[in-house]
């Protein structure tokens, strides 16, 4: 490991920072050093850094986190810099500020990394890797760094190929790990609303359950919201269908039901229609952007009996 | 603490969605009214905002002015814009959540109000209906029992009927009991919802969270180690045109009876068996009927109240007024856990500034082996679990300070909500219009609680209500009059007025 990256320099440098946050806020309300995790990102080469800080920016607003962003480089060699991202609470006269690391790391350091990162993640609080991208699942790049964290977060909808993303996965739940994945997360809203028709009468007694995805191959989503029917509806008959020309992803839902036929359709990226007796109802649902899943995935740092269920 | 959205739903999925609401409609009597304006409906929109509620939920208001739907949504849109805190306002949201806001307009005292409620309600045809009460406390008995003769009272086999019932609930033990009985004509006391907001704060819950959830306090929590617990709510501002309510209730009424002998009764209750609300309440409660009741001659010794300089140039305030605008009183709790640990209970008007926080001071150290730095014994240990303004936890505790020789120092390790979970926590209201809604009564006062609470103080209403007062006896900016002072050093003890 090269001297310049030795764990106890990059404290010190986080020390200086808050040294220096602190002396800036004297003539302010003040700055509090919020942190209640560490979140290690394993970002891709291309990544978009950017967008990057800006979800990492709005993610701490209600996840305070020692952030801890592994930027892979195709050249050789660690560096590190440190950071922090600071708000102003509605109201409030004191700043809330989390802090960062940015350690840029060629794919050769990465088993260097781990041994990097144990001292630089925060003692008796949860760890998190956030892999962003696909590479995690080519191969076993990850590995030195799994034994260090509670939870790992994936997206297999990045995935060249869903099933095999799916496995991976699954492997890892098999091992003990706490995993979760992205697209099993943007489908909250619509299992949200099964609940819902089911509270209300409309999908009472179902018996059969199609599922229509786009595209060529069966999204991760597609083949999540399937397993989950199955679990939830042991005695019904569940199918995932290939649905009309469009987009890749989950289409439509048609279930048979006591109350009538039930469809579920997505006509844009907000609505979700249900089609039931010859009435329409809508509901409108936030645009699932980066951050609001993650927000959704570091709520729950422990095992997530649902998810686990359709893993198994 | 979240529960499932329901325990037969196979779909059910509690980590990952909120508590649901039921298909219901809300009915509150006295929408033209502050609360209303400034708390339920800017919490009835944030819950909206975070897909809490159905599609189908519905606000009907009611209030003597006459005006229309679309008049009333207008009201509601611009008090929702004004006082919702914390959140952004999405026009969107507020248009598709407005669909579903109706007026009816109505004397409380006219029983055509309620025919009218009546023909609202069956034209929604919600299954389920909670009332809400934010009028002035007389009409609660009579709009109960209006209800009830209008047959809108009944739950059914297709859903419920529940009332919440906002504080003051009577004006001492004996309107309290009159009330309940009145109440339970109508509702039984399964869908009686009491009200007192400061249970819904959250660190109030967490109070819950940090004495059952951890193993290190509660073997501390008793008279063993505990030397006295000071509970503080103090406001910076005055009556600020509530002058006429205000001096009808005066501090012990108004705070010390409901708010803080809840929040003494949630620091010091015995762990339940189970997190129900049933063992929740029954612990509470049990408490309650535990605080010592005074003996006429000792009300002087254990109670202070005072009176600010200016209430009675208020408005709306009678130039003689006798009401306490601070009130602070001594309880004990005759029970193994705390016999003989003082309970230093005070809230007033026009104080330094606006804090509300309990303060559990502990024994010092049996031997003194270092001396503090003006040459005294060190200041024992000191939680502070802090309720407003910044919501945390501290504890005081004793360190080293750096160089040569052993000089000894407090300082203050503390826990700061927004350090660790974000900003946003939601308001009180948020928490216990869902908790109604849903059916869960843990943070509801329940009737025994409100009649034990009543007995706590009623030596003292005695006393007060029968006693000419020197007032006014403190001026704005202080602690309150120097006899609080004088209550607690009897004991040795002073206020902390950090």
């Amino acid at each position: 490991m090269p001297a310049t990256l030795e764990p106890e320099k990059i404290l010190k440098d986080l020390r200086n920072l808050w040294h220096d946050l602190g002396r800036d806020a004297e003539v302010s309300g003040g700055v509090l050093r919020a942190c209640g995790m560490t979140l290690v990102v394993a970002a891709e080469k291309d990544s978009n850094t950017e967008e990057l800080r800006h979800t990492l920016g709005v993610l701490m607003h209600d996840h305070p986190a020692r952030a801890i962003v592994l930027s892979m480089n195709e050249k050789p060699g660690l560096d590190a810099n440190v950071f922090s991202q600071c708000w102003m609470p509605f109201g409030k006269h004191q700043q809330i500020c989390a802090e960062g690391i940015e350690i840029t790391t060629g794919s050769m350091e990465l088993a260097h990394v781990a041994q990097l990162l144990l001292p630089l993640i925060v003692s008796d609080l949860p760890a998190v890797l956030w892999c962003r991208g696909p590479r995690v699942f080519s191969g076993d790049p990850f590995a030195p760094l799994l034994p260090l964290v509670q939870k790992i977060i994936v997206d297999s909808a990045t995935a060249a190929d869903p099933q095999a993303a799916i496995a991976t996965i699954r492997v890892l739940h098999r091992e003990g790990r706490h995993v979760a994945d992205l697209a099993w997360t943007k489908l909250t809203g619509l299992r949200e609303l099964m609940a819902s028709l089911f509270d209300e009468g409309t999908a009472v007694g179902v018996t059969s359950a199609k599922i229509f995805y786009g595209g060529d191959v069966a999204s991760p989503s597609s083949i999540y919201f399937a397993a989950w029917m199955e679990r939830a509806l042991p005695g019904a008959q569940v199918s995932l269908n290939r649905g009309e020309e469009g987009p890749r992803g989950l289409r439509s839902i048609v279930l048979l039901g006591d109350a009538c036929e039930v469809t579920i359709t997505r006509p844009d990226r907000t609505t979700l229609e249900v089609h039931c007796g010859g009435r329409i109802r809508r509901s409108t649902t936030v645009l699932l952007s980066e951050e609001i899943l993650m927000s959704e995935e570091l709520s729950i740092l422990g095992a997530d009996p649902v998810f686990d269920k359709v893993l198994a | 603490m979240l529960k499932p959205v329901a325990s037969n739903n196979p779909f059910a999925d509690p980590l990952r969605f909120d508590r649901r609401v039921p298909d219901c409609a809300l009915v509150i009597f006295g929408a033209n009214g502050d609360l209303t304006k400034r708390k339920l409906l800017p919490a009835l929109y944030r819950l909206a905002y975070e897909r809490r509620l159905p599609d189908s939920f519905a606000i009907v208001g009611n209030s003597r002015t006459a005006m229309t739907d679309e008049a009333f949504r207008e009201k509601m849109h611009e008090s929702v814009k004004q006082f919702l805190e914390d959140s952004p306002f999405d026009e969107d949201l507020w248009n598709s959540f407005a669909r579903n806001i109706f007026y009816v307009a109505g004397d409380l005292n006219d029983a055509k109000l309620y025919a009218n409620l009546k023909t609202k309600l069956d034209e929604l045809n919600r299954p389920n209906v909670l009332y809400y009460l934010s009028t002035q406390p007389s009409y609660y008995g009579p709009v109960v029992e209006a209800i009830g003769a209008a047959g809108l009272g009944r739950s059914t086999e297709k859903g419920w009927h529940r009332v919440v019932i906002e504080k003051p609930f009577g004006h001492d033990l004996d309107s309290a009991r009159a009330l309940n009985a009145r109440v339970h004509t109508v509702f039984p006391e399964e869908a009686v919802y009491r009200i007192d907001h400061y249970l819904g704060k959250e660190t109030v819950q967490n109070i819950i969270a940090f004495r059952f959830g951890n193993g290190i306090f509660e073997p501390l929590w008793n008279r063993r180690y505990v030397n006295h617990v000071q509970i503080t709510a103090a406001e910076s501002i005055g009556v600020e045109g509530r002058g006429a309510y205000y001096q009808e209730a005066g501090a012990l009424r108004d705070m010390i009876q409901n708010h803080l002998l809840q929040v003494m009764a949630t620091v010091a209750m015995e762990p339940p068996a189970v997190f129900e609300p049933g063992a929740m309440r029954d612990e509470r409660a049990k408490l309650l009927r535990s605080v010592k009741i005074m003996k006429p001659d000792e009300v002087h010794l254990y109670s202070v109240a005072g009176q600010y300089r200016g209430f009675r140039e208020e408005q709306g305030v009678d130039p003689q007024s006798q009401t306490n605008t601070f009130a602070a009183a001594t309880f004990f709790v005759d029970n193994w856990r705390w016999a003989g640990v003082p309970f230093y209970i005070r809230s007033g008007k026009k104080m330094p500034k606006r804090t509300t926080d309990i303060a559990i001071q502990f024994n010092s150290a049996p031997h003194t082996l270092f001396m503090s730095e003006d040459g005294r014994p060190p200041r024992p240990n000191l939680l502070i679990l802090r309720i407003q303004p910044e919501e945390g936890i501290s504890l005081r505790f004793l360190s080293k300070y750096p160089g040569a020789g052993m000089r000894l120092r407090p300082v203050s390790m503390d826990f700061n909500y927004g350090s660790s979970f974000g900003e946003r926590s939601p308001s009180a209201y948020e928490t216990l219009l869902m908790d109604v809604m849903i059916g869960d009564a843990t943070l509801y006062t329940r009737q025994d609680m409100v009649e034990a609470s009543w007995k706590a103080v009623t030596p003292i209403l005695d006393d007060w209500t029968t006693r000419a007062f020197d007032f006014p006896n403190y001026d704005p900016g202080t602690w309150g009059p120097v006899e609080s002072d004088a209550m607690l050093a009897r004991n040795g003890h002073k206020w902390r007025n950090g």
